[in-house]
């Protein structure tokens, strides 16, 4: 039998557009620090240290060795996957594998990015294949744009919707103290005024560039309730990549392919018993890009119907306080350091199962929560976490 | 954090940044299958890809291995349509950074997605930059690069321009 | 929860200096495709796949992108570690350790003609102090041999004896890239390239990839006849700055290897290991190496090449492949000295094979002077 694996310490920085006030691996040493205290651990108490980081952002070669020591990576072994997007989930997979294997008894994964260091869309454009993908200069912001414009084709969801989906992700990031943009936003006119980025998403519909890291502390059964009174379990995980769509990158304006999302949840669902998943699992983290992505989400999850995603944002099902709460941290269009992103949802999910989420904590008891993280040509991974198992 | 400096109250401090600006080069290999397009476009101003043996798709990229099937393709090479209908566009408002060209690219471009008539997906530039004149179903056909500009593979094409059908 | 992981079978391509006749993936497949004759397995039926790349080397973010089809990544688990491949293999063994996957592909894959090393080495560097310095791997490794020689006595001619052992070993490599027959002399007669390296002392620039199947053991015994066992692994992390590490020392190669060696239960590795794959991309790194790897004491790698000890033949052979000098890309080496290990033990290392080899090391690094080392134990037991 697999050992189980619980996540016994949390940590992130506040996350902002640009921390010039310290260096690369001074900023991830925050996370590391926090995770640590609030396991109540000494860096001696890890036994490895696996680290996502997507080093085109900041153009550091191997940026685990350049911050070996202020990740507490010194004399200890580990090492540094890199996804994409996905980079920051896939490495707590990573740490679940080699804790669930027997291999460890105590990791930390983390994921870290300095946006502010060099030019995240080009970056991003770099991903696409050297050879013939220059036409698609518009980085990841071109392919929401264009995501954006199937979803209002295919569901009819309106822009007011969109805008919606952004008053409720910065109600929650002004009640989460890590979160990047914090910018009391009042009424629908001001998302809805934002200028243009690339047709049709404006600038408020679209994730920011953050500088900043997530730590976690993971740890097998006996070790972990032995560390922590509130050990959050690892309940499964789920990794699925893709082709990239033949007519798209984020979304399949002709409907005939398989959505990484979709065939993620139905396994990790199928796996774990869950058939209403509104009803099996109490609220979720999920990667956002855009708002307009959220929306899709809701469907590709199975929160709700095809087409109908607009209809739980109407409706105030996602909010904090609502039937289903989606995002309450804010979420990745406050918040996007993207090689920590992804380890960020994993972090605040875990953070509502334990009641720690502050002020933006959920309204209802979290006993199971989802985590997903969204990367590459709309590649999915999924967490899945538990009070208890 | 920051920290205050005691003279000015609020002034914020100055932070000392080193910048680097190395470009670096790439030489990357096309290798069998996107040469081939690559000379293709290049001599004969031709778009081709080749179609899966199982699953029978064009695959374009052309590539030796069927992603979707997980079996080698084959070489049954196509030569695809030249024109084609715009099913998705969308235009760029804001300047942003080519890494291949180290340039910000002009304001606004229109980037689609373009459904070309044999039924492969191509994504291109539009040569319309009036943001009003784009409409999805409008008909296009690719416009080549003059001889002596080729030799970039699809950037051969410089666009697709409207066309009236 | 798996009991062993095995590695069910392994290919390389013959490396060159430069494959500009294939791309990323076409020249990942070529390893790829051997692995799934040999098991009978189609890229459907792995669960999972590990790539080894580097975005700076590739000139791509998300390198992984460029060889999604050629691992059957559609709709499955797909990862890709960023250190040098050795790694990846100790990935795909936690995959399938867990139990979470049974049959994994790995494959670690680098075009090193694709890109300016210098430039992407001196990326390595931290970007506040000793990035201007115009640092890249080669004057760093300069810097590593000329204190290790200082503090030990370590002589030119005995790193180039190494030289001279391994180009000569890779006579018997298929997948060699630059067998040489040569002397002593005629390193020391090469030109300096970073005092004291020469360039007899360096590797050439390669291309190629290296692919396993990993397998559970359930598997495994369906897979291949010769199921070679992982039984121990450990990697470890220097400092980064130079002056913060004792560059005549190699601390975390040596906590790696004694973890490694604790988790296979060897305790004396010189008289346990039938053969030795270590990743030397400079002549005096299979030295330092070996003295990390406790094959003779601190500063006396001098004296055991001197002794004959680690030819073909000998008590230890050590880099019967040709090892990384002979040509193989970063990245891929250490996956490399898997892959020759795995042949090794399972007798077909052809014209390079040690005679009886049971128990076999592989050794790979990463980094500035080998600031990430790796190791891991197999064995056919």
């Amino acid at each position: 039998m697999p050992n189980r694996v619980a996540i016994v310490g949390i940590g992130q920085t506040r996350h902002k557009s640009t921390r010039r006030d310290v260096t690369l691996p001074e900023m991830v040493n925050e996370a590391v620090r926090a995770a640590l205290a609030d396991a109540e651990l000494t860096m001696k108490d890890i036994e490895a240290v696996f680290t996502s980081n997507m080093e085109t952002f900041e153009g550091i070669y191997l940026p685990d060795h350049g911050a070996a020591t202020e990740i507490g990576a010194y004399m200890k072994p580990g090492f540094k996957v890199c996804t994409g997007g996905t980079s920051g989930a896939s490495v707590v997979v990573e740490g679940f594998c080699m804790v669930a294997s027997g291999l460890y008894d105590v990791v930390m994964v983390l994921g870290f990015e300095k946006q502010d260091c060099g030019e995240t869309t080009a970056a991003i454009t770099a991903a696409a294949t050297p050879i013939w993908g220059k036409g698609a200069v518009t980085g990841a912001i071109g392919e929401f744009a264009k995501q954006a414009l199937s979803y209002m084709e295919t569901s009819g969801a309106k822009e007011e919707h969109a805008a919606m989906v952004r008053l409720k992700a910065d109600r929650g990031a002004c009640k989460n103290e890590y979160a990047h943009l914090k910018l009391g936003l009042e009424s629908a006119e001001q998302v809805l005024n934002s200028g243009y980025l690339v047709w049709p998403l404006r600038m408020l519909d679209f994730c920011p560039q953050s500088s900043g890291a997530c730590a976690l502390v993971l740890a097998e059964e006996k070790k972990a309730r032995s560390i922590s009174r509130k050990p959050v379990w690892i309940a499964d995980v789920e990794v699925v990549h893709q082709e990239p769509f033949r007519a798209g990158t984020f979304a399949d304006p002709t409907g005939k392919e398989a959505y990484t999302q979709h065939v993620a949840c139905e396994r990790l669902y199928k796996r774990n018993g869950i058939t209403n998943p509104r009803r099996d699992i109490d609220m979720a983290e999920i990667y956002e890009p855009s708002n307009w992505e959220e929306m899709s989400l809701y469907e590709h999850f199975h929160f709700c119907e095809r087409n109908q995603g607009w209809k739980l944002v109407e409706q105030g099902v996602t909010e904090m306080d609502g039937d289903f709460p989606v995002n309450p941290s804010g979420g990745v269009i406050a918040t996007n350091p993207i090689g920590a992103t992804p380890t960020i949802r994993v972090a605040e999910a875990a953070l509502q199962i334990r009641g720690d989420a502050g002020a933006h904590q959920v309204a209802k008891d979290v006993k199971t929560s989802l985590a997903s993280a969204l990367g590459g040509p709309n590649w999915t991974v999924l967490t899945l976490l538990k009070r208890s198992l | 954090m920051a920290k205050k400096s005691s003279q000015e109250g609020e002034k914020k401090p100055e932070y000392i940044t080193v910048k680097i600006d190395v470009p670096r080069k790439y030489r990357w290999s096309t290798g069998k299958y996107i040469g081939r397009t690559y000379r293709e476009a290049h001599e004969n101003k031709k778009i081709v890809a080749n179609r899966c043996v199982k699953c029978k798709e064009v695959l374009w990229p052309p590539m030796q291995v069927c992603g979707r099937c997980k079996v080698e393709a084959g070489e049954d090479w196509v030569e695809l349509s030249q024109t084609g209908t715009v099913m998705q566009y969308t235009y760029l408002v804001y300047p942003l950074w080519d890494p291949h060209y180290g340039e910000k690219f002009a304001n606004p471009y229109a980037n689609a997605m373009i459904l070309l008539d044999d039924g492969v997906y191509i994504r291109h530039f539009l040569e319309e930059t009036d943001v009003n004149k784009l409409k999805v179903g409008m008909r296009v056909e690719a416009v080549w690069r003059g001889d002596g500009e080729r030799g970039e593979g699809m950037a051969d094409v410089k666009y697709f321009r409207t066309i009236d059908e | 929860m798996a009991e062993r992981v095995a590695i069910c079978a392994v290919a390389q391509t013959k490396f060159r200096p430069d494959r500009g006749d294939a791309s990323e993936g076409e020249m990942a497949y070529e390893a790829i495709r051997h692995v799934l004759e040999e098991t009978g397995l189609t890229l459907s039926d792995i669960d999972s796949a590990v790539s080894c790349s580097q975005d700076f080397w590739d000139g791509r973010t998300i390198s992984n992108m460029n060889i999604q089809p050629f691992v059957g990544a559609h709709l499955g688990h797909e990862d890709k570690v960023a250190e040098d491949g050795i790694n990846a293999v100790y990935c795909g063994m936690a995959q399938v350790l867990s139990g979470y996957h049974e049959i994994v592909l790995v494959v670690a894959h680098t075009k090193e003609s694709q890109a300016e090393k210098s430039l992407v080495e001196n990326a390595a560097f931290d970007p506040i102090f000793m990035r201007e310095l115009g640092l890249d791997f080669l004057s760093a490794a300069a810097l590593q041999a000329r204190r290790y020689m200082y503090k030990y006595g370590i002589t030119a001619e005995q790193c180039a004896k190494v030289v001279v052992k391994n180009r000569g070993n890779a006579r018997n490599n298929p997948f060699a890239q630059e067998p040489l027959d040569i002397t002593v002399d005629d390193v020391l007669a090469s030109r300096i390239l970073a005092s004291p390296i020469r360039k007899l002392d360096t590797k050439p620039i390669s291309d190629g990839a290296c692919a396993a199947i990993l397998a559970s053991e359930k598997k495994a015994r369906k897979l291949t006849e010769k199921p070679v066992w992982i039984l121990g692994v450990s990697s470890c992390y220097e400092a980064h700055y130079l002056g913060d590490r004792d560059l005549a020392d190699c601390a975390a190669l040596t906590k790696a290897a004694q973890k490694a060696y604790k988790m296979a239960g060897i305790r004396r590795p010189f008289n346990e290991i039938s053969v030795a794959e270590i990743s030397e991309e400079y002549s005096y790194q299979e030295l330092l190496w070996m003295e990390g790897l406790g094959f003779c004491g601190r500063g006396e790698a001098g004296r055991l090449i001197d002794s004959g000890k680690t030819q073909m033949g000998g008590k230890l052979p050590v880099n019967p492949s040709g090892g990384m000098l002979s040509g193989n890309p970063t990245g891929v080496a250490g996956m490399v000295r898997v892959a020759e290990a795995a042949l090794q033990l399972r007798g077909e290392a052809g014209n390079r094979q040690v005679r009886g080899a049971n128990l076999a090391l592989a050794h790979g690094m990463t980094g500035i002077c080998g600031q990430h080392q790796a190791v891991m134990i197999l064995g056919t037991n």
